[in-house]
């Protein structure tokens, strides 16, 4: 079905100094994917997976700039030879971020897009959509708007509008870096039904233990080359250890330490507590939000909060900043009774979308500037301290939005180090990250609280869950 | 109802008015508005057509905002109506100024915030196709259309953040917080365009292919209604 | 980022939607914030200074002939949505094609040429000042006389003699000039330094 023969990749890219570069991902690399496989491309940020399904839905070469020697053939057509939208007609592509990828603003004209771009039939496309409706489920989300859609309902809607031009083909890539468990689950249960209709699926990702069970071919990809690969048995074995020696994501997803209410109490009795009284906030709708009578926090440790809803944690984190204006509540902190809507002096939200808190022109500046303090040489001495804890003093003078995800993570965390604000929130800090960056934020996390921060993230990553929280709270319950 | 019936066929509601009817009405209002006088005959076009979009958005169900509007054009409209002609001079001129800023803005604007609220990005491309506008401006006007609610976002997004690092000491500049909050929303724009690119091609999208419609667009009752009004008042307008 | 290909691409297509609907908002923010209907001769220079900032970058993201007269005809379209005269697309489209002109004339990747296109894309605002000169100046006073009042009118014929339609222009390409020089100091600043331009 799909081909990939002795191809040589090659991006051509500008740097700072408006430089060309030329950087070699892809060298004699081949490989060959039988009708009806279900095949995953996993490593590294950089080892070349997403590179190969650009290969594949033919934007290398129609849409990136590079040098491309070799053939790739799919569904019989060569993909580098003819325009991308002949290509579309044998292949979906799912991409990693849901709210870039619609062309429309509600939701039905999106499923309907593809199929109009090929001329089809208004009557057929009707039909096919209501086919597909009621295969997935979709009626809920039927003829709503783009931007009240959460991740996982859009990329719902993305994997659906695939299902409406029923292409032999769907390559997906990372398509999981912006979903919460729910979503998750609900591409799972895509992934089976294309699966069991004979497509042909190949997926790019980090996160694996999804993929368990459905799985025919792993590959571990590392600098361009199969690092290791695997038959679905193998994968579907695969413990811990064994994944954390691959350098790769967890297949087994289950905690391998104990959360408990206990270790909870016993934090709060050691450290103190940090309370949010009569948290009260209520979305547009008017009849779901997030109401806390009284929740106790650990002062000084690595709180993780869990909860399926990816829409209310994130919205509990911005009501404990004081970012969401119609929050009432107020915050027992030290003694003090704070006003939640005034918390932004105190806490720190590290995005998940990091590309919003970057302001100036120099990693230095943008740590410069969230220290409250008028003296330069306070300052510096200030921002060096945050750059040598999160190991980022080489990237000093560099502009933030060059740095990868994971650096600029780290730049974010250092203001809020910088800042001297007590609290840390972070907003799912690992999504879309490998494993080795993983563990990376897992550490530096650590170190925070060594600071006498209390963290307090927002996830639903078991690993890193494991790797560093000393306690779980489970935000259910306060949901409305 | 029958479970069937309740999929998308019967939820596939059209827009209230045809994309021609709207953008002809944001046209007649804008003449209007900008350039009616405040005496005789004028004044009355002139209030009848700030009212339109108050009607449309009761419509479309949107009662909060057209309440809002409603009253601020009515406010306005008896200033324009009394306060503006029994005066002279400075004062005159302060009202007209006030008013001014309101009646010969606004309304257009809000019939355009009207015909984006019930047009389908793809409806306003197939009756742009209809008009015999080339490929090469529809696909902007359409790509404008999705991206004024992402800029919205994004906006509030870089603001918060902001909000988070402000710090006592420091205050920044106007030129700086121009910047800071452009810059950020700029790179985002880049971004998205790109990953935007990416996923239109990926689905089909290409210049100067003939597309299919699912959407039905063309003037029903409603539209002709309209068209009637709006045209009654662009020839009164021109004649006096 | 140069293309192999010298037509427009359906990248190019989102990009000048994009684009557009950048520029609009920056200039709806600008105008509401200076807006006094008085100020009308000098908003456009205000506007183009703001505007100047992603029209750069915009420029930046455009490689072959078209890209820029398109964006004027959008700002046309778009003038006459707000309920400005006819004419205004013609110039807009005409600002746009000058400016694409100028472009062309760099190989769209003279950044000193963008300044001096950003100067002449700005003037696709000048459809809106025409009325207020010209043959049609005493009609257009009239129709303010009634809709204004004696007033207003007597302030815009006091600001706005025949000679200031020509310093308008003048002034309003020295906004676009200012604003592209704003806008390269920025891209230098940070696109270029992020190596995204």
């Amino acid at each position: 079905m799909i081909d990939i023969n002795e191809v040589s990749y090659t991006y051509h890219v500008t740097d700072a100094e408006g430089n060309d570069v030329y950087r070699n991902v892809l060298k004699d690399f081949s490989l060959k994917i039988n009708k009806g496989e279900l095949v995953v491309l996993t490593g590294g940020s950089g080892c070349g997976k997403t590179t190969i399904i650009r290969l594949i839905n033919g934007l290398i070469p129609n849409y990136f700039d590079g040098e491309l020697k070799g053939e790739v053939t799919v569904a019989g057509m060569i993909v580098n030879k003819q325009p991308v939208y002949e290509t579309a007609a044998k292949v979906g592509t799912v991409f990693q971020n849901p709210k870039n990828q619609f062309f429309n603003v509600d939701t039905t004209s999106e499923l309907a897009f593809a199929a109009e771009n090929r001329g089809t039939e208004p009557e057929e496309i009707i039909k096919r959509i209501d086919k597909v409706c009621d295969r997935m489920d979709l009626l809920d989300l039927m003829d709503r708007s783009m931007f009240n859609l959460s991740g996982g309902e859009k990329q719902r809607i993305a994997c659906a509008s695939i299902a409406v031009t029923d292409p032999d083909v769907v390559v997906l890539d990372e398509p999981t870096s912006n979903l919460d468990d729910k979503g998750i689950n609900d591409l799972r249960e895509i992934l089976k039904r294309w699966k069991r209709q004979g497509k042909t699926i190949v997926i790019a990702e980090h996160r694996l233990y999804f993929l368990k069970e459905l799985a025919d071919k792993v590959y571990v990809l590392d600098d361009g080359k199969v690092a290791k690969e695997l038959s679905g048995k193998e994968f579907d074995s695969l413990s811990l250890e064994e994944t954390a020696l691959l350098k790769i994501r967890a297949v087994d997803d289950s905690f391998k330490k104990k959360f408990g209410d206990e270790e909870l109490s016993a934090l709060l009795k050691t450290k103190g507590a940090i309370d949010v009284k009569d948290l009260d906030f209520k979305y547009s709708d008017g009849v779901h939000g997030i109401k806390i009578s009284d929740m106790a926090l650990p002062k000084n440790s690595l709180i993780a909060i869990v909860g399926n809803n990816g829409r209310g944690k994130s919205t509990f984190a911005r009501c404990l900043c004081g970012l969401n204006k119609k929050a009432k509540g107020k915050v027992d902190f030290e003694g003090k009774e704070i006003s939640i809507n005034k918390m932004t002096d105190r806490c720190f939200m590290v995005m998940q979308d990091v590309n919003h808190q970057l302001f100036t022109e120099s990693v230095k500046d943008e740590i410069m500037l969230s220290i409250d303090s008028k003296d330069e040489e306070t300052c510096e001495k200030k921002a060096k301290e945050a750059m040598e804890v999160l190991d980022i003093s080489s990237l000093s003078e560099l502009h933030p939005m060059s740095l990868s995800g994971g650096q600029k993570q780290r730049v974010a965390i250092a203001c809020a180090i910088a800042s001297d604000k007590d609290i840390i929130i972070l907003d799912e800090p690992t999504s879309g990250l490998d494993y080795y960056h993983m563990i990376e934020v897992a550490e530096v996390l650590k170190k925070l609280v060594k600071l006498g921060k209390t963290v307090v993230v927002i996830t639903h990553d078991t690993e890193l869950i494991d790797e560093c929280a000393q306690c779980v709270v489970k935000l259910k319950k306060y949901l409305i | 109802m029958d479970v069937s019936i309740q999929t998308f066929k019967t939820s596939g509601e059209r827009a209230l008015l045809d994309p021609r009817t709207s953008i002809f009405a944001i046209v007649v209002i804008g003449v209007v508005m900008v350039g009616g006088s405040l005496t005789g005959i004028e004044y009355v076009l002139r209030v009848i057509s700030c009212m339109i979009p108050a009607a449309l958005l009761y419509a479309v169900k949107k009662y909060k905002v057209a309440t809002i509007y409603f009253l601020i054009m009515l406010f306005i409209m008896i200033i324009e109506g009394t306060a503006v002609q029994s005066t002279v001079g400075a004062l005159n001129l302060l009202f007209v100024i006030l008013s001014g800023v309101v009646s010969r803005f606004i309304p257009q604007f809000m019939m355009g915030y009207c015909f984006m609220c019930y047009t389908k990005v793809s409806e306003f491309v197939v009756s742009m196709e209809r008009m015999h506008v080339p490929s090469v401006i529809t696909i902007p006007l359409s790509v404008m259309f999705r991206f004024f609610p992402t800029i919205a976002e994004e906006n509030r997004c870089v603001i918060e953040a902001m909000k988070m690092r402000r710090t006592g000491t420091k205050k920044p500049s106007l030129l700086q917080k121009m910047e800071y909050e452009l810059v950020p929303v700029m790179m985002q724009t880049v971004r998205i365009s790109d990953e935007l690119s990416q996923a239109a091609m990926t689905k089909g999208m290409g210049l100067n292919r003939k597309r299919s419609h699912i959407c039905k667009v063309g003037f029903r009752a409603i539209d002709y209604l309209m068209l009637i009004l709006l045209g009654t008042i662009l020839v009164l307008f021109i004649i006096y | 980022m140069d293309n192999k290909k010298n037509s427009l691409t359906v990248k190019d297509c989102i990009n000048i939607g994009v684009f557009a609907a950048l520029y609009i908002v920056i200039f709806f923010v600008t105008s509401f914030i200076g807006y006094i209907p008085i100020m009308m001769a000098i908003l456009g220079v205000a506007c183009a200074v703001t505007c100047g900032i992603p029209l750069m970058l915009f420029f930046s993201k455009s490689h072959v002939f078209g890209m820029v007269s398109i964006m004027g005809a959008i700002m046309g379209i778009f003038m006459i949505l707000m309920g400005r005269p006819w004419y205004c697309i013609f110039v807009a489209l005409a600002a746009g094609v000058a400016a694409d002109c100028v472009l062309k004339n760099g190989n769209y990747k003279s950044i000193n040429k963008a300044v001096i296109a950003s100067g002449v894309f700005s003037l696709w605002m000048m459809g809106m000042e025409v009325p207020l000169y010209f043959g049609a100046r005493d009609t257009f006073i009239e129709s303010i006389k009634e809709g204004y009042g004696e007033a207003y009118a007597e302030v815009i014929v006091k600001i706005t003699p025949n000679w200031m339609f020509y310093a308008t222009i003048v002034l309003t390409f020295v906004g676009g000039i200012l604003g592209g020089l704003l806008g390269k100091a920025v891209l230098k600043k940070h696109f270029k330094k992020a190596g995204m331009a």
